[in-house]
């Protein structure tokens, strides 16, 4: 089969897409149960079953086929995924907390890929993921406080606030390199939450409320009575909203990696200089890098925020930029399928696993580390890219 | 109003048959929720409060009368909205928690209101002070069994006029409660004729002060006061004598702790703070209440707001027995309380669910204790405050 | 208008912060230097230092040992000692191992360090959640000129900070040490060639910068008679924005980086009394528009880029 894909550079379509479905059904009802089980020794359980089969898959090439059925078959594929996170819905469809759970997943899903595209594509690390998290959520805060205002539109007006207030910060950025520009990330952030705390009108330290989404009068925030006799939890609303958000900055992602312009940006991440001297323009790739990752970063922000309902500076703190980072490099730089497989680690174990709940910055720092010394591609590494009909396969 | 207090009576009545008839098996248990500072700047009161409404659980279960067994859940709010809303919404998303005391810090509390609101989870507030909370919404579910800053900050004012004091210089953190306490307090020493300099924000997790003290050390008032909580309150009085600011410092309930007389050593002696309620070890229930604490073998002691949490929780726990385990009859309930007595005097909610406490008692720090002012040597003269009559 | 008084008070507490600061960046500078890396877990061995301190005071008050000067002496260096292990441990077996990886990753790798440090102390040292009181040591005698109240261990703490300050030029400029270090951090090939032990004098390094930290902490500790756990990361972040803006490598940069960021932040409080609480924001806007205009910091690095 995968030699089939080099030879013809169109994958034989049923066979492979099998893959696809078969992983689906697996994985939807693994995490079923998962956010069903409640003792502790079901939830470890489910924790030994799950790394067993994701080594079997790894050993035997089965996670390869799955992976690339996931970049064949974007459209395909996407369905199913928006199926599974359906069905999830509706299972626990009156459980708020697993809604919540499952919201937040998306959401931390859309940050990434948004840290992706600016870390694990164009090479520019923001260590200030939160902050702009954060200029989402303020934005969306600000906006649907406005009598009028159409609810709605906060959900891209944070994204392009976020992208905003990153091209102000872009000068600096692209004068500096490497540890120079990591520096004026971090005093970003710390600017970011400081200034937060201290002026007036956004709340303070205190923090804002923010307003609930609605389309023409319907409330995101009112439980939903599909018919008559049942309520579902109204997180059920948000789930929807972040499964959208996801998909898009998936799609998103996607496009740019296949373009021209992903290919910049790994040229421009692995030598600016020899990118340069091929033409490439380092500065104008940068900034759309850095643009569009904040942009999804924002526009997640923004999502949180009405979702919550209430925000505050200690929200974004430069610890929580770090747990961002962290999915990236436990996924896998730049590897989208190891982004969705990190993310599900950092939301769902402390989640669901008491034991850990109260260490899982300590955790998660430590599991980071142990990746970076003995495994820097991270769990599902980044393929090497592929050209289909051009040989050296994907 | 009659209505429901029908319903609620038909309902107790057919509880009690069913309990009647179900008497043989073992009791349900009821969960309650506790939500507090555990860890942070301001853990003591949270710990203390804590331990405190555990008190009462315990003392109700080992109650062979009691309907039911309870069991308290605890969340740590961190004293941090942003924590905070995320524990409250696990709290109230937890359907098998039927009703909570919940808060010590302001800004928290204020965060939160909506999440209880939303899920229809009625709390009793033990310890946040800002009038917000209560006078700030329409929310059912919210009650106040302690008093709010306005009447602290009315006392304070008029004590310190009383005294003699003249100048103020005011220090808060830039939190919703730092700001109630500067605006009560400026707006009730303007009208008693006092006069304030100057007025500083300082952020919450700030760490150096000499900056804003240098600048007040050249307006030179007679009083610093302080609205914000032990933490900021220990840096800044032990930073006031590192740049030699001789003024008098006065806080609020919220430096009220053994946390801050703990920190500061012999410097805390002759801070001044007001809480409201009376004070605990002078009402029967009080001493009660320590004895109690005494027994159970806690190993932190249940601070300034302990005797509130306990108070509260037993609120509560009275109700629950009452009406049963439901969100929606316990709120009501508690939205009916009246004259109902406990430790920290009796309690009556009002339209917005803030118990009506006019009484505030001043405290000064003397020989390493909160003691009430009038049974102080700085009462009968022995002692002086500083900066008293220049 | 202004007295000159109190603008010596202002300046007397910037000078405590900016020494404070300046030994925090000196450290980054080091491991710069030596081996192109930044090593962010600085602030939390920091952390590490104060706490250590804490603990030697508390045991010495357990075996009725705490005499003020001994307990000075102990408290400065066994937190030096332990730190300066610490340092190098993580030098030896997570900064070196990744030697060969991008430099972001050791950015990285370091920065989880620090946060394992950090968390560590928060769970498993006793109420390692809170603000923990520390002793006042030093005799607190004031001096009072006109309305300058200056204290003997303000001066004290400052003094000690300056000494050990002229310590380190001495060791890096007059001993074979340090023209070790200097060598290292020239050109790390030709050293080697030259018979430098590349990993002894990096190790080395390391372990000077941290026991640094250590008496930062313990200075911060003095000063201000509470450590909390997290006090390492906004100094981390300070002595790092200090160092960068010095110019990273250089030892003087930095100290002049920790005093520069300490008098923006007085001046920010001076100059808007009203919004005192702003001048971290001000401080750390000068911080990026420095970077904007001199992107490798005030006094730039000597020969070839470093990116």
């Amino acid at each position: 089969m995968m030699d089939a894909t080099v030879r013809t550079g169109r994958p034989p379509r049923l066979p492979v897409l099998a893959h696809g479905i078969a992983a689906t059904v697996l994985v939807g009802l693994y995490v079923t149960l998962f956010l069903e089980a409640e003792s502790q020794s079901a939830v470890l359980g489910l924790l030994a079953v799950g790394a067993a089969a994701a080594v079997v898959a790894a050993r035997s090439g089965v996670g390869t086929r799955v992976i690339e059925v996931l970049e064949h078959h974007p459209v395909a594929m996407g369905l199913l995924a928006a199926v599974l996170v359906l069905m999830e819905t509706w299972l626990f469809a009156e459980r708020h907390f697993v809604l919540l759970m499952i919201t937040t997943y998306l959401l931390y899903v859309t940050v990434g890929l948004g840290l992706t595209i600016q870390f694990g594509y164009a090479g520019t690390l923001n260590f200030a993921g939160a902050s702009f998290y954060g200029v989402g959520s303020y934005t969306a805060a600000v906006l649907t406080a406005v009598p009028g205002f159409p609810p709605l539109l906060a959900i891209p007006a944070g994204g392009l606030v976020a992208a905003v207030c990153g091209s102000l910060l872009v000068a600096p950025v692209l004068r500096t390199r490497g540890h120079y520009a990591a520096v004026v990330s971090i005093a970003f952030a710390l600017l970011f939450k400081t200034f937060l705390e201290v002026n007036e009108v956004l709340g303070g330290p205190q923090g804002l409320l923010v307003g609930s989404l609605s389309v023409a009068g319907y409330d995101f925030a009112a439980p939903l009575r599909p018919w008559p006799g049942t309520e579902w939890s109204f997180y059920v609303h948000h789930v929807l909203a972040a499964l959208l958000l996801a998909l898009f900055a998936y799609a998103v992602a996607r496009r740019i990696e296949h373009s021209w312009l992903g290919l910049a940006m790994d040229a421009v991440r692995m030598d600016e200089i020899a990118a340069a001297c091929f033409g490439v323009g380092i500065e104008r790739t940068k900034v759309v890098a850095f643009v569009w990752g904040n942009m999804l970063i924002g526009m997640a922000g923004a999502l949180y925020a009405t979702m919550v309902g209430f925000i505050a500076p200690n929200n974004f703190t430069f610890a929580d930029s770090l747990i961002f980072l962290s999915i990236l490099l436990l996924g896998g730089l730049g590897s989208r399928p190891g982004l969705l497989v990190a993310a599900a680690v950092v939301v769902f174990l402390p989640e669901k696993l008491q034991l850990i709940q109260e260490y899982r910055f300590l955790l998660f720092s430590a599991l980071v580390l142990v990746m970076l010394m003995f495994r820097p591609e991270g769990l599902v590494p980044r393929p090497p890219r592929g050209y289909p009909g051009g040989g050296g396969g994907p | 109003m009659g209505g429901r207090g029908v319903r609620v009576r038909i309902l107790g009545v057919a509880v009690t048959f069913l309990l009647i008839a179900g008497s043989a098996a073992a009791k349900e248990t009821v969960y309650v929720a506790f939500l507090g500072p555990l860890t942070g700047g301001v853990s003591a009161n949270g710990i203390g409060g804590r331990n405190s409404a555990d008190l009462a659980v315990r003392l109700r279960n080992a109650d062979p009368n009691a309907r039911y067994r309870y069991e308290l859940i605890s969340y740590d709010t961190e004293c941090k909205p942003s924590t905070g809303v995320q524990v409250a919404t696990r709290a109230a998303a937890d359907r098998r928690v039927v009703a909570a005391v919940a808060h010590y810090c302001s800004v928290v509390a204020l965060a939160t209101v909506h999440v209880y609101h939303r899920f229809g989870l009625p709390i009793v507030v033990w310890g946040a002070v800002h009038p917000d909370i209560t006078y700030g919404n329409d929310y059912r579910e919210i009650h106040r069994i302690n008093g709010t800053m306005i009447n602290q900050n009315e006392v304070a004012s008029k004590f310190m006029r009383s005294l003699g004091y003249e100048t103020w210089a005011i220090l808060y953190d830039t939190t919703d409660y730092g700001k109630g306490h500067k605006k009560y307090f400026t707006k009730y020493l303007q009208e008693n004729g006092g006069k304030v300099l100057a007025s500083f924000g300082v952020t919450p997790d700030q760490q150096d002060f000499t900056a804003e003290l240098t600048e007040i050390k050249a307006l030179d008032p007679q009083v610093v006061y302080f609205g914000g909580l032990t933490p900021l309150g220990v840096r800044i009085r032990a930073q006031m004598e590192r740049i030699g600011l001789t003024s008098q410092f006065e806080g609020t309930s919220g430096i009220m702790s053994d946390a801050y007389i703990e920190a500061l050593g012999p410097l805390a002696e002759g801070t001044l703070a007001f809480r409201e309620g009376a004070p605990v070890d002078k009402l029967p229930g009080g001493r009660f209440f320590v004895e109690k604490y005494r027994e159970q073998g806690y190993k932190e002691p249940p601070e300034a707001y302990g005797p509130f949490a306990f108070a509260a929780m037993n609120l509560v726990l009275d109700i629950i027995e009452r009406v049963g385990p439901d969100r929606e009859k316990v709120r009501d309930a508690l939205n009916a309380v009246k004259d109902y007595d406990t430790i920290v005097g009796p309690v009556t909610f009002d339209a917005n669910g803030q118990n009506v406490v006019p009484l505030i008692t001043k405290y000064v720090v003397q020989d390493g204790r909160w003691t009430v002012w009038e049974d102080s040597a700085y009462a009968r003269g022995e002692r002086r405050l500083r900066r008293l009559g220049e | 208008m202004v007295d000159a008084a109190l603008l010596a008070q202002h300046a007397v507490n910037a000078l405590m912060l900016g020494i404070m600061y300046a030994l925090v960046a000196v450290g980054f500078t080091l491991f710069f230097g030596v081996l192109d890396v930044i090593k962010f877990s600085h602030g939390d061995v920091l952390t590490v230092g104060a706490f250590t301190g804490l603990t030697v005071w508390l045991a010495l008050v357990a075996v009725d040992l705490a005499t003020p000067w001994l307990a000075v002496a102990l408290l400065v260096l066994v937190p030096a000692l332990a730190t300066a292990l610490l340092g190098a441990l993580i030098g030896r077996f997570v900064v070196l191992p990744l030697k060969g990886a991008p430099p972001l990753n050791v950015l990285l790798a370091t920065l989880m360090c620090g946060t394992i440090l950090r968390e560590a102390i928060r769970l498993f040292y006793p109420g390692g959640a809170n603000p923990k009181p520390f002793p006042a040591l030093l005799p607190t005698t004031a001096y009072q000129l006109g309305n300058l109240n200056l204290r003997l261990d303000s001066v004290l703490l400052f003094l000690t900070g300056v000494a050990i300050v002229v310590a380190l030029h001495l060791v890096i400029n007059r001993t074979r040490l340090g023209l070790a270090i200097r060598a290292v951090a020239q050109d790390a090939e030709i050293a080697r060639v030259m018979g430098i032990d590349h990993v002894r004098t990096v190790l080395i390094t390391f372990a000077i910068g941290s026991a640094l930290a250590a008496v930062a902490g313990i200075m911060h500790g003095l000063y201000y008679n509470e450590i909390n756990f997290s006090m390492g990361l906004l100094l981390g972040v300070i002595g790092f924005s200090s160092a960068v803006v010095g110019g990273l490598g250089n030892v003087y940069g930095a100290i002049l980086g920790g005093f520069l960021f300490a008098f923006l932040q007085t001046l920010g409080a001076m100059a808007m009394p009203f919004a005192s609480a702003y001048r971290d924001v001000f401080a750390f806007a000068v911080v990026i528009a420095i970077m904007a205009v001199r992107p490798t910091g005030l006094i730039a690095e000597r020969g070839v880029e470093r990116a």
